[in-house]
């Protein structure tokens, strides 16, 4: 086989682009404290591992999840600073705004990372892809003051490859006659949507690269693969089948809260009120989607990294916390043991569907439900006027009596302290501080 | 209430209805959709509203008794001149306005806050403690006001362009211009500084 002979022909039937913001957490932290750029940083100090590393950080072999006294060992200059998660969702809008300028088919994939479809679009911008997606590129880098790693091709599964050829800061065009160029040197599990059990099958068929994958015949696939992965097969040789969704998310599969604390505690009811105020978050959330869950997990983490959950399904989907403590509580009593430090706790709301397909069952009391669907709708109402946990439950209160992380952890974004009159603990202006002292 | 405020609030729901039925139909209502916009059953009443808004020259009948708006699309100034009271601006009005935030801020994606600490730029009505809104989407000109560094250095100045020469300029005596030695970043351009009383 030859290998030197290109997968497709065609330079740009579609063309999709896919942008990674570089080390997003940590370059958000060095636009808005410029005196930080250059130097390493980490951010994650409230959970006492590395949330993410700068670039900096990362040349000295800080990786993502390291243990932050470890971190200082490896490397004593770094600046560990806590999580701000209100100037990154700030950062990540923007920037999707900002391609929204460019194509109005933008998918926001996670908070650092889109898929813009381009195709068709360089008449109007009066250049070829690569010309738009270095101005996307420039823009974003002048106007956010954080660098993104881009690539184009023919489908999503060659642009997210070309977006990670060249990190940080690269932009990486792969036309259609350039795919296999690409393919040849790239192990077959590093391709988006196929994981290590997938991978060591196709090895076990002498496929190792992604090339060698891209130029198996249909045949083999359609024999022994099934559909995702046939899927992926097409788009690596350049036929996009996936294509990007616009839709700002509106649709959960799954709803998560967990939070860690600090010191970690044994205390029975403390630990299942960090419980219940991750199951409130998590309905908010729900909520204001208006999704219910059918199923609910709950679990805890020990002090020694172990944990132990347990799944629920409900018999009605619910977003409302008074019903769902019920069996949360239940799910505690056989979790907690006594005498242990835990550290974490989280829920996850599963099976997650429209709120308005609710089906009752015979046993309902629909009044009742009626009732609570009310009440949460006036709390919802108040959250939004005076911020979220307004008005909450009692289950959750003792969260109150200590900060969530006392000692060094308990550091607090600047964002958080550094009020403007007119702000509060729980509101605040909707654009990014910058922490320059002039 | 004064009973005059009342009639006027009424009379002025009736011409708001007109006015949306014009607006989203292109034509004016006839006597009797008149009347189901309004409420009236009868189309006397009907007449008799039309009359008075005649009068007010809000509207007019042409010769086959067909109705042409008249000052209907303007409505603050006709009803102040008639009706005692202060003209009373109808929501139409409101589409053109902006919002605090339209006017602050130029381009969102590209606007960050800063408070300032410094006097450097007091006589230009900065003062310490208030906020700035910093745009870095523009390209600083001579006399703006910018954030720079200078020389590693983070400022709050006005910058001065005089052919190949850059300088900062502070708006507070006490402070000398600045001719950057080595290297002038430009962080961004202030579009408007905020002080918050209460």
């Amino acid at each position: 086989m030859k290998n030197d002979r290109p997968l497709t022909i065609s330079s740009w039937p579609k063309a999709i682009l896919h942008l990674d913001a570089d080390a997003f957490f940590a370059s958000c932290e060095q636009a808005i404290h410029p005196e930080l750029k250059g130097r390493p940083v980490i951010t994650g100090k409230e959970r006492g591992i590395v949330a993410a590393a700068s670039y900096e950080a990362k040349a000295k072999g800080i990786q993502r999840g390291t243990r932050l006294f470890e971190v200082k060992k490896i490397c004593p200059d770094a600046v560990i600073l806590p999580s701000d998660y209100e100037t990154y969702s700030l950062f990540s809008i923007r920037m999707f705004n900002i391609l929204r300028r460019f194509s109005p088919d933008v998918e926001e994939y996670s908070i650092d990372e889109a898929f813009v479809d381009l195709t068709g679009l360089r008449r109007s911008f009066h250049g070829s892809y690569e010309m738009i997606a270095k101005t996307m590129q420039e823009t974003i880098e002048q106007e956010l003051g954080i660098t993104v790693s881009v690539g184009v091709s023919l489908s999503k599964v060659l642009a997210k490859i070309g977006s990670k050829h060249n990190k940080p800061h690269g932009l990486t065009i792969i036309p259609g006659r350039d795919i296999h160029l690409y393919l040849e040197k790239l192990p077959v599990g590093k391709i988006w949507g196929i994981g290590s059990n997938t991978a060591a099958f196709l090895n076990k068929f002498g496929i190792s690269t992604a090339l060698d994958f891209a130029r198996k015949d249909e045949a083999f696939i359609q024999k022994n693969l099934s559909k995702p992965y046939r899927e992926v097969w097409h788009e690596l040789n350049g036929r996009s089948v996936y294509p990007v969704t616009p839709e700002s998310k509106d649709g959960y599969q799954s709803i998560s809260k967990t939070k860690t604390f600090t010191p970690p505690s044994t205390d029975e009811t403390f630990v299942f009120a960090q419980l219940a105020k991750n199951m409130e978050n998590a309905c908010i959330k729900a909520r204001k989607y208006n999704l219910a869950a059918t199923r609910i997990i709950a679990f805890l983490r020990k002090q020694d990294f172990t944990s132990s959950g347990i799944e629920m399904k409900l018999s009605r989907p619910s977003a409302y916390p008074a019903e769902l403590f019920t069996p949360l509580r239940k799910a505690y009593s056989d979790l907690f043991e006594a005498g242990t430090l835990y550290r974490s706790t989280g829920v996850i709301l599963s099976g997650l569907i429209a709120e308005n397909s609710v089906q009752y069952t015979l046993f309902d009391d629909t009044s009742k439900i009626e009732r609570m669907s009310r009440v949460y709708s006036v709390v919802d109402e108040i959250s939004k006027k005076f911020g979220k946990h307004t008005i909450r439950h009692a289950a959750s209160l003792p969260t109150q009596i200590q900060a969530q992380h006392e000692g060094e952890r308990g550091d607090v974004p600047q964002r958080k302290t550094s009020l403007f009159k007119g702000e509060n603990k729980r509101q605040r202006l909707g654009l990014p501080l910058l922490h320059i002292k002039i | 209430m004064s009973p005059v405020t009342v009639n006027e609030k009424k009379l002025q729901s009736k011409i708001s209805a007109i006015r949306k039925f014009h607006e989203k139909n292109g034509r004016m209502p006839s006597y009797s959709e008149i009347g189901d916009l309004i409420g009236f059953r009868s189309k006397n009443a009907v007449f008799k509203l039309i009359d008075k808004l005649q009068s007010l020259r809000i509207l007019e009948k042409d010769k086959k008794g067909r109705l042409i708006p008249l000052s209907l699309i303007n409505p603050v100034r006709v009803l102040g001149t008639v009706e005692a009271g202060f003209p009373s601006p109808a929501e139409e009005e409101l589409v053109d306005t902006m919002s605090l935030d339209d006017l602050l801020i130029q381009n969102r994606e590209a606007s960050f806050l800063l408070k300032v600490s410094g006097d450097s730029m007091t006589g230009a009505g900065i003062m310490p403690g208030d906020m700035v809104i910093v745009d870095k989407s523009q390209t600083a000109k001579s006399g703006d006001i910018v954030i720079a560094q200078v020389d590693g250095e983070w400022t709050l100045k006005y910058l001065r362009k005089r052919g190949e020469h850059v300088s900062l300029i502070a708006a507070n005596p006490k402070y000398q211009p600045i001719k950057p030695k080595n290297e002038l970043k430009i962080a961004g351009v202030v579009t408007a500084v905020l002080r918050k009383y209460k």
